[in-house]
């Protein structure tokens, strides 16, 4: 079981390392970063649960996957955001994008 | 039976090729006409040959459209055409380099084949139908002149006028067909008790909208904004004369209660609009007010109980008017008004044409030997004869009198005034129409007895009433032409040119109801319907306003929301987890 909690632990401190990025952060790049951090985290935590409790399940596994997918359609979004922001006003810095409120 | 047809298919085909080659219409208008009494005048010699024949068209289920070739309808028949193919000789001179002439001959053809329908309608489904369309024609060529200012509002006037009334007429088809079985006309006369009673009420309301019968008069001296061979036309033969035409076809259904409603308001009408007729200003509006005054006399001989009497007055008043009105408009061309004070002196300067409108309302006023003195005496002599003539006798008395006043006002404002001869377009064909409108206005009159002999029925003649006629019409014309209205009816003057409005007339009485309650619909709708739906519309905007101005728009701000939302959210698992344990 101890290397549950090891799993586990490791998931919780990427949690919080994630979420201390995309709070800190200003940039959208770095932002961005934070958030695929907490991803990673929770499949960490997905795939240890899948791996020590319910080795015979496959849905662990199909949920990571759905994650992974999330993961990719955010970055796609994320940095269709960022370049598009980058070209218009030659920065990604979210301090500065309170124009796009509508 | 397809010579009678003929009749009505003669202006429509004229219609059709108007309309559809766009060039020469009065040619076609006028070769439709011809078609029209040619086949008509045939039709009269067959019936008096005693060839009685009626037809069933297809039409609706069950309600085949009949017509009907009767000596009544076939008379009817000779008389709209003769008059159509004259007003439209007259017109082609009137119209003579005046633009729309296309539409308005294309629109006088349905006219007249409209009128030949109703005339000839055999059932209540194609009288109804026929009717209608007279109102829609009349409709059109009341507006004709739709440039200028009020022919607009004076065609809806008429259209709204003669189309309220005719809801009486939709009622007394509905009891007379639901009662009876059948929509044939001659099929309903069996129809007796309450149901006749209501249904020939609601005839006399459906006839008195389109003859102008007070209170319902009014719209008819708007409707001189029409040009003037429409006037003539829908004075004589047409929608004027159809709402007589009507109530001498019903005759057998007409019980004798409601006849003597429909003598009292022919003879309230021949006396009220015949004031209002001395006291008019303007040519075209006097003569008007004279049609309503002598549909009145028609409607006074049917209350009377002699219908054919009423058939009479109406053959002679389509010549004597008709001719009038074409006198009329030839005065209207040479001066460019119909006003008296723009007339004065019109009729010295064109002697002819002032004979031919002289002889024309002497012809009304009922000098003998003229046609207006044959139908008058009848009808007066009617008045004399019928159960009620201690009431109608007076009103036909007046009536005549009256009739001779404004006849004598017209003529003397028209001769005195300066001469200032100038030329008018058009004048061979107009003096054509004029002076044969003029010689039958002249001799209709001799057909009394043949008339009265072709279709059956007594015209009444008394030497009393005669006497007594024949001076009212003289005292009549000495009055109008000695004294001005204003000598002559004193303080009633300014009544009879408003049309006597008691409390205010149809205005006060209908159109300010009917506007004050659209009025408060409208406000109801502004600012009950509408204002409820305005109202949620401005909720879910404000809510919406509110709701953006929660977003930032910082992304961090947000980020650290839901940070704190998912904190709150562990914190509660946990302690849930804590008390399970």
């Amino acid at each position: 079981m101890a290397t549950l909690l090891v799993a586990l632990v490791a998931g919780a401190v990427l949690f919080g390392i994630g979420l201390y990025g995309a709070l800190s952060q200003t940039n959208l790049v770095m932002i961005m970063m934070g958030v695929e951090l907490m991803l990673g985290a929770a499949m960490v935590n997905l795939v240890a649960f899948w791996r020590f409790l319910h080795p015979a399940a496959y849905s662990g596994q199909m949920f990571v996957l759905i994650v992974m997918t999330v993961m990719a359609l955010e970055m796609a979004v994320g940095f269709g955001v960022g370049t598009a922001r980058f070209r218009s006003r030659g920065s990604v810095e979210m301090e500065e994008a309170e124009d796009l409120k509508g | 039976m397809t010579v009678a047809a003929l009749t009505i298919l003669g202006p429509l085909a004229a219609l059709v090729a108007i309309l559809l080659f766009r060039r020469a219409p009065a040619a076609l208008a006028l070769l439709g006409a011809g078609v029209e009494v040619v086949s008509a005048a045939v039709t009269l010699v067959r019936v008096a040959g005693g060839a009685n024949f009626s037809a069933a068209l297809p039409g609706l289920p069950g309600f085949p459209l009949r017509i009907v070739v009767e000596p009544l309808t076939a008379v009817l028949a000779v008389l709209v055409a003769v008059v159509s193919v004259l007003v439209m000789v007259y017109a082609v001179g009137y119209m003579e380099g005046a633009r729309g002439r296309v539409r308005f001959f294309a629109k006088m053809s349905f006219f007249a084949a409209m009128m030949q329908t109703l005339v000839v309608a055999g059932d209540w489904v194609l009288l109804l139908a026929a009717w209608e369309l007279i109102g829609l024609a009349s409709y059109l060529l009341i507006g004709f002149s739709h440039e200028k200012g009020r022919t607009g509002s004076a065609a809806t006037r008429a259209f709204l006028y003669t189309r309220t009334a005719d809801l009486g007429l939709y009622v007394a088809v509905f009891v007379l067909i639901s009662r009876s079985g059948t929509s044939e006309i001659s099929g309903t006369f069996g129809v007796g008790g309450p149901a006749a009673f209501a249904a020939g009420i609601l005839l006399l309301l459906a006839a008195a909208g389109k003859s102008a019968q007070v209170p319902l008069q009014g719209w008819l001296q708007d409707a001189m904004v029409a040009p003037t061979p429409v006037t003539a036309f829908l004075h004589s033969a047409t929608l004027v004369a159809a709402g007589a035409i009507l109530l001498i076809r019903t005759f057998p259904l007409l019980s004798p209660g409601v006849l003597l409603v429909v003598g009292l308001l022919g003879g309230v009408t021949a006396v009220a609009t015949g004031v209002t007729a001395v006291a008019e200003r303007d040519l075209k509006r006097l003569l008007a007010a004279s049609t309503s005054s002598q549909y009145g006399f028609m409607l006074l001989a049917l209350g009377a109980g002699f219908p054919a009497a009423a058939l009479f007055h109406l053959a002679a008043h389509a010549a004597m008017k008709s001719a009038l009105f074409a006198g009329s408009g030839i005065f209207q061309r040479a001066r460019g008004s119909t006003s008296f004070s723009d007339l004065g002196g019109s009729g010295r300067e064109r002697p002819l044409v002032f004979t031919a409108f002289t002889v024309a309302g002497l012809a009304l006023a009922a000098v003998p030997p003229l046609a207006g003195y044959f139908s008058k005496d009848a009808i007066v002599a009617a008045a004399y004869e019928s159960g009620y003539g201690f009431v109608l006798l007076p009103l036909a008395l007046a009536g005549a009198l009256l009739t001779g006043a404004y006849v004598a006002r017209a003529l003397r404002l028209l001769w005195r005034g300066e001469k200032r001869a100038e030329p008018v377009a058009g004048m061979r064909w107009m003096w054509a129409g004029l002076a044969s409108l003029t010689v039958l206005a002249v001799f209709v009159g001799f057909l009394k007895g043949a008339l009265s002999g072709l279709i059956g029925e007594e015209i009444p003649d008394e030497l009393v009433t005669t006497v007594v006629g024949t001076a009212a019409a003289f005292l009549g014309l000495f009055l109008g032409w000695t004294f001005t209205a204003d000598r002559l009816l004193g303080p009633l003057r300014a009544a009879a040119e408003n049309g006597f409005r008691l409390a205010g007339g149809v205005d006060a009485l209908v159109a300010k109801p009917a506007l004050a309650l659209a009025e408060a619909v409208r406000v109801a709708d502004e600012r009950g319907i509408d204002g409820v739906i305005f109202a949620l519309v401005r909720g879910a905007r404000d809510l919406g306003e509110r709701v953006r101005a929660l977003q930032s728009g910082l992304v961090h701000r947000e980020l650290a929301l839901a940070a704190g939302g998912m904190a709150l959210l562990l914190v509660f698992l946990a302690v849930e987890a804590m008390r399970g344990l």
